[in-house]
């Protein structure tokens, strides 16, 4: 088993494409024409995103300082390229699991659950996704406009609820109140729910 | 003729001969001839097609990997090198750039030289096929593991406690000025050996002179002292 050092192949046109697909398309099709190309002709790309694998991905994930779409005169962040990498490895469901459930580096799980939304259907995405809603690591995001702090939980809540995130247009899935509606997915449950229970039976319990 | 040694020995003696491991060598012809004949067959095959035959060459099997290091494209920044005439023209041979000794080709600015390191034309011609392996769960795991060590090491090793580090660095001194130290002090006791033993050599042949042992030496002698090399790298001072 082995992939292409780079995407170019997968984005051959000629003939019908026959590799893996999400969500019906070549996974590198969901990310726009125009930043495709120059995530192409950036340099990170060139030099770093070059023969890794969804292990030596670690080594860059682990460097990354900021996360964002395009920054200064449009170029991709490196968290856009590995992104992009990503979608070109196609690596197992465990291993993304394992990217967003991990501690010890918070823009892996950035990078993780940026994957995930990309790539996953819409009930596993919010219910992989929710969970991290209580992880509030701050993250640097860079953009067009310059620097600015973003947590964990806002970015995460920007994946669930808006259409576009770090210059991408985000596959489109139904709200949280749509599915629930439909009963693919249980309300959510707070975080703090039982800690609230905990409170009103101690106060039951004073009284 | 009729003698049973010679050179080698005795005459049925062949043990210097380099001996040949039938085996292995049988292996090997099978394999050839199995080989030719497959190419013989395809070969054939293409002729029935009305096809021309072109033999595959066989892609390296080594698998690609990522970089370990970050490409040094400063490294010659600001540095004057100097280019063998007509180089400017072309790619092919070294001149003035990013030079590739593999492919024996020069690139002048350092996207077209990167985008050359990830080719398949320089890949085949360092050996590697183009090809990465597929990572499993426990190869991430693995390489995660061992990152968040390198992490924890780098973040114990660059303390910031400056006062240990000073001291650290004064041990560091000392040791190095002891070493040269030493190493000067070898020296003056070498030099003086040899200067001993230089004047001991002259000693021996002034002695020889006495004896008689040859008028011509004791002349090259006398002429080398007036010269002022008279016998080792000692000093030049006159010594009688």
């Amino acid at each position: 088993m082995s992939h292409l050092v780079d995407a170019k192949s997968m984005l051959d046109t000629r003939g019908l494409y026959e590799g893996p697909t999400v969500h019906g398309v070549n996974p590198l099709l969901l990310i726009e024409k125009i930043i495709r190309e120059r995530i192409f002709e950036s340099l990170y790309w060139k030099e770093h995103c070059f023969g890794l694998n969804a292990a030596t991905l670690l080594d860059r994930a682990v460097q990354l300082t900021y996360i964002g779409g395009q920054f200064a005169n449009q170029r991709p962040t490196p968290f856009l390229c590995l992104a992009f990498k990503l979608l070109q490895l196609q690596p197992p469901k465990e291993i993304v699991l394992f990217y967003l459930s991990q501690t010890e580096f918070k823009y892996l799980r950035a990078l993780g659950a940026f994957y995930a939304r990309l790539t996953f259907h819409h009930v596993e995405v919010y219910k992989t996704l929710e969970p991290y809603l209580s992880d509030y690591r701050k993250l640097k995001v860079r953009g067009q406009a310059g620097w600015r702090i973003e947590c964990m939980d806002e970015f995460i809540d920007d994946l669930l609820t808006k259409d576009r995130v770090c210059d991408i247009a985000l596959p489109r899935i139904p709200s949280r109140a749509q599915l629930e509606d439909l009963e693919e997915l249980e309300p959510r449950e707070d975080v703090l729910g039982s800690e609230g229970e905990d409170t009103e039976t101690e106060g039951e319990g004073d009284d | 003729m009729t003698d049973k040694s010679n050179v080698y020995g005795s005459a049925g003696d062949t043990t210097h001969r380099k001996t040949w491991d039938r085996a292995e060598f049988a292996a090997k012809a099978e394999e050839r001839t199995a080989r030719e004949k497959a190419e013989a067959k395809a070969r054939y095959e293409a002729k029935a097609a009305g096809k021309k035959y072109h033999r595959q060459q066989t892609p390296p099997s080594q698998k690609s990997g990522t970089r370990e290091r970050k490409l040094n494209l400063e490294e010659n920044l600001n540095k004057t090198t100097i280019v063998p005439a007509g180089a400017g023209i072309g790619k092919r041979g070294k001149g003035a750039g990013f030079y590739c000794d593999v492919c024996d080709l020069t690139y002048k600015d350092s996207l077209q030289w990167v985008d050359h390191l990830n080719s398949k034309q320089h890949l085949f011609a360092v050996g590697e096929s183009g090809e990465v392996e597929v990572a499993t769960l426990e190869d991430v795991k693995e390489r995660f593991t061992m990152l968040v060590d390198r992490r924890d090491r780098e973040m114990k090793e660059g303390d910031w406690d400056l006062k240990r580090r000073l001291e650290e660095r004064k041990k560091l001194d000392e040791e190095e000025r002891r070493i040269k130290r030493e190493k000067r002090k070898e020296k003056k006791r070498k030099e003086r050996e040899e200067k001993e033993k230089a004047e001991k050599m002259v000693g021996v042949v002034t002695e020889g002179d006495g004896k008689g042992d040859g008028e011509e030496e004791d002349e090259e002698m006398k002429m080398m002292r007036m010269m002022g090399f008279g016998g080792g790298f000692g000093s030049t001072k006159k010594k009688n």
